[in-house]
């Protein structure tokens, strides 16, 4: 028996996967000038690959999801966030040293270069979330199995 | 004024303390820590509330700020709320790997089963 | 050197670690377990350094997260985080890096034939980051954060077996109730900030000493709760008994040692001596101003720390299971911790009072040190021998020599006896609580009855007719047997000198924790001119 939901369900995930992931990442890069922000976007994302679970089954999921890749990217994900705090350790951790006298992201407030590491610690931490709650979502669903 | 948000939240603590002490499924514990969380949440995000300009304030968006009638709510509370999700998602999803392991186990979700450890 | 520049590696540290332990166990298990190994070795230099600098100086570090100075552009009250270290979180950061080191070197030997170690090696460095973060946070929610990062670390290492059903059951029972300990502190702290609009403590204690309102009561009993909770005290103990044995041996080390007293004990004390100042609210009693009774606080705290020693106590004596009798064991001797807590409160001003509160953070490091060693013995045991029944386990004295010598030492130790460590904490405990009251020095010793009857037993047990389970049980490997005769060792030194770390670190520690001139809150006054 095939896991998937269908037919009409796989059309209309595989229409709107690629917009729910541009949605997210509209809101991871403007997590600093919106509401929103690197978890609620990397949310949003999850979300496409959840749909992507559901409507496509698990053993498609399977196999498009590494386990290795994700918690590697989860990791770098968290490694960036922490890079961007330890840039200003001069002065202090987390000290916003791009915003004050950094080369990029100081820009007018407003604009989409703005505001220091607060852009880069977003995409970091959509990163995370993403591939942290795919996996969280994959893990669950895999496990859930044990009987077949 | 009454305080509604105040009421609601705590109503939201109490029914949550209710199912936790009274229910008996592994879920809806699960469900009942969520609840007490919300409510929490609730009162957090609406002590933030501020009524100052006579006009209902706005959601704290740095775009366009200049042209602003009203006063933003306190940006303080939601970043609290917003990690404190966080870490209820992060309770949540353990909680239920670990529910799914218990009923491996178990072959129930009945709290009441879980009684295995005693002394 | 400067404190406040080592300051912030106590948690880029671990923090790394973790973070990169999913790339780097893309290597293989060696260079895991070289990488933990390195990273928390690294936490524990620093962490020494950093205790060094503090007992040295004498000085709260305020250490700002994002800034020069915790105040914002023209205003007048800290709108940043604050790290606040003063000698008692030092000392909780060395205890913690140091039997966090022991337990991740024991894990190399002992969680060998185990899957899924690149998350054991995250998750455990993520709770000693945790426990690290609590130890030095200066600000509510800040803490809140670090509790919770503790505590979800934690639920997950003790279910971490998932394959067996104790793990699972004590997993859900930890977890429902921690979670519900933690909900309390969230809504203690939303309503303290709803009432008094700060979270940086020390300007939280000055704003209630200004207007202490039934809010704030009612936020320190919600505190009181949660905490009371997370360190396992007695009538709400049940999750403790079962949570710690369930948990692989490592981290029921560090459970026992570390968590119930950095989540518990460590987070209250701060709470009542940092936030709700009791000499402030003394000197509000006598000019007649509302104040809030901490020396009634106090009491509650000492009925709480008499049911829990008694209890504990005695609990272990009836167990079967060893390492359920280790953790009835911790239970106890919470409740020492806890009357040394509650009798500094009570008598707060007094040099009892005083001395009492530095009984109670020796007893803290002490306890970490000696139960730590007994869980990674009784880790040993169950690697080699595969039973914790303490029927099955006579006579292991013949076959597991040096194990059981470390075993002697470590109970020995937790009785009391002389020569080590545990004498000269609960001796400053029973001293000052016999002054303050006779009735509760009665009740330490008869708490003390019973805890020599449990480990009596165990060792009666050890030293017995050998029974045939136990035949071919040997020595474990190196990387085991080391982190215990570090402990041995680390008991034995400082049970050499006893009044001196007593003199010298401990009671400089109570005195800065009691604040006589509001030390906590200057500390941070003082950066103020700066801005």
């Amino acid at each position: 028996m095939s896991d998937d939901m269908g037919v009409i369900v796989r059309t209309m995930a595989r229409a709107t996967i690629p917009l729910i992931g541009i949605f997210g990442a509209y809101v991871v890069s403007h997590g600093h000038l919106t509401p929103g922000g690197g978890f609620q976007g990397g949310a949003t994302i999850a979300g496409a690959g959840i749909l992507f679970l559901l409507a496509f089954g698990l053993s498609e999921m399977k196999r498009r999801y590494d386990k290795h890749l994700y918690s590697a990217l989860e990791g770098i994900g968290g490694l960036v966030f922490l890079g961007a705090a330890m840039l200003g350790i001069g002065t202090a951790f987390f000290y916003n040293t791009l915003w004050h006298d950094g080369p990029v992201f100081n820009g007018e407030p407003g604009t989409l270069l703005s505001a220091g590491y607060l852009p880069i610690m977003n995409l970091a931490v959509g990163l995370k979330v993403f591939t942290g709650l795919v996996s969280a979502m994959a893990a669950i669903a895999l496990y859930r199995r044990w009987k077949s | 004024m009454i305080p509604f948000q105040f009421i609601t939240a705590f109503l939201m603590v109490a029914i949550g303390i209710y199912a936790f002490l009274y229910k008996r499924n592994l879920l809806k514990l699960v469900l009942a820590l969520d609840i007490i969380d919300s409510g929490i949440h609730l009162l957090l995000v609406s002590l933030g509330y501020r009524m100052e300009l006579k006009e209902p304030p706005t959601a704290p968006i740095y775009t366009g700020y200049e042209t602003l009638k009203s006063a933003m709510v306190g940006p303080l509370p939601q970043a609290l709320v917003l990690t404190s999700i966080v870490i209820g998602v992060c309770v949540l999803s353990l909680a239920v790997a670990l529910t799914i392991n218990a009923y491996r186990h178990y072959g129930t979700l009945d709290v009441r089963a879980l009684r295995r450890l005693r002394g | 050197m400067n404190g406040e520049a080592i300051l912030p590696y106590i948690i880029i540290i671990p923090l790394f670690g973790a973070f990169s332990m999913p790339i780097v166990s893309l290597a293989g298990r060696k260079a895991r377990e070289a990488w933990a190994v390195l990273i928390s070795a690294l936490t524990l230099v620093v962490a020494s350094a950093l205790f060094y600098h503090v007992w040295d100086t004498k000085e709260i570090i305020v250490y700002t997260l994002g800034a020069k100075t915790p105040f914002g552009q023209g205003v007048d009250f800290p709108i940043r985080i604050v790290w606040e270290v003063d000698l008692l979180g030092a000392i909780m950061v060395l205890t913690v890096a140091f039997v966090s080191f022991m337990a991740i070197l024991y894990s190399i030997g002992y969680m060998k034939h185990d899957t899924g170690l690149e998350k054991y090696y995250t998750l455990i460095l993520i709770l000693e980051l945790g426990m690290l973060g609590i130890a030095i946070t200066g600000d509510l929610f800040n803490f809140y954060v670090f509790l919770e990062i503790m505590s979800i670390a934690s639920y997950a290492l003790v279910a971490f077996r998932n394959d067996t059903w104790e793990g699972i059951e004590a997993g859900i029972k930890y977890m429902f109730v921690g979670s519900i300990a933690s909900s309390f502190v969230l809504l203690g702290i939303a309503l303290l900030y709803g009432q008094y609009g700060t979270l940086t403590m020390g300007y939280m204690a000055i704003k209630i000493l200004e207007n202490p309102t039934v809010t704030a009561k009612v936020a320190l009993a919600l505190f009181i709760a949660g905490l009371l909770f997370k360190s396992g005290a007695s009538p709400v103990h049940m999750w403790l008994a079962d949570a710690h044995p369930a948990a692989p041996s490592s981290i029921s080390a560090m459970l026992s040692g570390l968590v119930i007293k950095i989540g518990g004990i460590y987070a209250m004390a701060r709470i009542l001596f940092s936030i709700y100042s009791p000499l402030a609210n003394k000197i509000l009693e006598a000019y007649n101003q509302p104040y809030i009774n901490m020396g009634a606080i106090g009491w509650v705290i000492i009925i709480f720390a008499c049911l829990t020693l008694i209890i504990g106590n005695a609990m272990a004596v009836i167990q079967t299971d060893m390492k359920r009798l280790l953790a009835y064991s911790s239970v106890g001797q919470i409740g020492y911790i806890l009357l040394g807590l509650g009798i500094g409160l009570a008598a707060y001003g007094t040099q009892t009072g005083e001395v009492a509160l530095a009984g109670a953070i020796y007893h803290t490091v002490n306890h970490a040190l000696m139960k730590a060693l007994l869980f990674l013995v009784a880790g040993a045991v169950i690697h080699e021998v595969g039973t914790r029944n303490l029927n099955e386990l006579s006579g292991l004295a013949k076959t597991m020599p040096k194990t059981t010598f470390a075993f002697l030492i470590g109970a020995a130790a937790i009785v009391g006896t002389p020569p080590l460590n545990g004498f000269a904490s609960k001796w400053l405990i029973y001293e000052s609580s016999a002054v303050f009251n006779p009735v509760l020095g009665a009740i330490a010793i008869i708490g003390t009855a019973f805890c020599t009857a449990a480990y009596v037993r165990v060792l009666y047990t050890f030293f017995g007719r050998p029974s045939e389970r136990i035949a071919n049980a040997e020595d474990p490997e190196t990387s085991m047997m080391l982190p215990m005769l570090l402990l041995v060792l680390a008991i034995v030194v400082m049970g050499l000198f006893p009044w001196q770390i007593s003199d010298k670190v401990m009671i400089p520690a109570a005195r800065m924790l009691e604040q006589f001139k509001f030390e906590y809150i200057q500390a941070l006054i003082s950066l103020a001119g700066g801005a």
